[in-house]
């Protein structure tokens, strides 16, 4: 019967699928792993980062530095991450909502956006709305550099300094825990006049104020120091965002799975039925068939 | 251990912790010159040029290439932050040739200070990685 041929291609089908999803989410697992312990590993940077920004503008006092000041320029500028590849979800979905809602804002406060789009998805979405992107980054692979991230933050700080954006924000997708991603636009610049209060603080409120020999000044070390903070700031977004992906896509291809289970169990269900209903009526055709010779 | 007095060396780096060790002496390549760390030094921070960072552990020399970054010494700890930091191993020769070849082809952009011109920052950093390779390190 035809219709027992089909239900038994469709079940290899999705038998298929389900071999393709399990593996994937295998692969995503072992990734998350990797990135994940990366993440980790960029902690002890950027913790020390804090505690010096604190203990140097603690020293110099009162601190202004051209990051920290917010230029009058009419332009923005978004760095978007994405993924290069898809099968993660809502992933790319969330964040490039975040990122529209995003520029549109900034928009109706009239003010330009230069988009940086990182990820291939952003940019051919990007692409389909017709919206305008300064820049597509689509070859950065899936465990970025710091001597990758280093000129794109390197560029937005020049910009940002010689008073041709006011701002820079991030969009990306925040990695709180295995549990929970959140889309997140970050501003980078200008930089929080309370950087150095609010890492004090955290560092225990000890107050207990070091007797640091400094060379050269103060001044001149934070100088160099905070721009080593918005570098590292971008960067911990970008691996961020790659931990966020794995964990998507751990999550999307489960589900595939899961699903792809359900499926097989009531198609072979509907195979069952079909194949009982089969030989009953061959059943009842021979019963008929006797009945009529003997009558 | 020798039984001589220690400290404690990290060195990290944005991506990972670089050498976490004990150390009797340790030298790092400051903006302004070498600075050498014993045991028990005053608290100090500050700014890292481009050279070669050695830590004595009391048994061998650890030798690492450092590009700028910070330097703070507190509580008998010392802490390199830097953007790089390269093993002499992980130092790909024929690639700082290459670099060193393209920045001397480059031309001089006539700044009057050392660090202020970029072109020479980059000479100097080929050059002193060449250095680090050829460093007899057992």
């Amino acid at each position: 019967m035809a219709n027992r041929r089909v239900l038994v291609k469709r079940r290899k089908a999705v038998r298929n699928i389900r071999k393709i999803t399990r593996t994937m989410q295998l692969i995503a697992t072992a990734r998350f792993q990797a990135t994940f312990n990366r993440a980790l590993a960029t902690k002890p940077y950027s913790e020390k980062l804090g505690e010096l920004v604190s203990d140097l503008s603690s020293a110099a006092g009162e601190t202004q530095h051209p990051l920290m000041e917010t230029p009058t320029a009419d332009k923005t500028a978004l760095v978007v991450i994405t993924s290069n590849r898809g099968l993660c979800g809502g992933y790319n979905a969330n964040v490039l909502r975040q990122a529209v809602q995003h520029i549109d804002s900034q928009k109706d406060a009239g003010k330009d956006v230069d988009v940086h789009m990182i990820g291939k998805k952003g940019v051919n979405y990007f692409k389909f709305l017709g919206r305008p992107i300064t820049r597509g980054i689509r070859d950065l692979n899936d465990d970025p550099q710091f001597s990758e991230i280093e000129p794109i933050a390197n560029e937005l700080m020049d910009q940002f300094v010689n008073g041709e954006i006011s701002a820079v924000h991030v969009a990306y997708m925040a990695f709180e825990s295995t549990s929970r991603q959140s889309p997140t636009v970050l501003q980078i610049l200008p930089l929080a006049a309370d950087l150095g209060d609010d890492a004090a603080a955290e560092a225990g409120g000890a107050g207990t104020a070091k007797e640091y020999e400094f060379s050269p000044e103060p001044e001149l070390l934070l100088d160099r120091l905070l721009p080593a903070s918005v570098r590292m700031r971008l960067f911990q977004c970008f691996i961020e965002a790659i931990v966020s992906e794995h964990v998507a896509r751990m999550v999307a291809m489960k589900a595939a799975t899961d699903a792809a289970n359900d499926m097989i169990k009531s198609l072979t269900r509907q195979y069952n039925r079909a194949r009982q209903t089969h030989i009953t009526m061959e059943l009842l055709d021979i019963i008929g068939g006797v009945n009529a010779l003997e009558g | 251990m020798t039984g001589r007095e220690t400290f404690h060396v990290s060195v990290v780096t944005p991506e990972q912790a670089v050498l976490e060790t004990d150390a009797v002496f340790a030298s790092f390549p400051a903006h302004d010159g070498e600075y050498g760390v014993m045991q028990g030094r005053a608290p100090l921070l500050c700014q890292l040029g481009i050279g070669v960072l050695r830590v004595d552990d009391g048994e061998k020399q650890n030798y690492l290439f450092i590009d700028q970054g910070f330097a703070q010494m507190v509580d008998n700890k010392l802490t390199i932050l830097t953007e790089q930091a390269r093993k002499p191993s992980e130092i790909e020769r024929a690639e700082v040739e290459e670099a060193l070849r393209h920045a001397q082809e480059e031309p001089l952009q006539g700044a009057e200070h050392m660090w202020a011109d970029e072109r020479l920052v980059k000479i100097r950093r080929a050059k002193i990685q060449l250095k680090v390779t050829e460093m007899d390190i057992d």
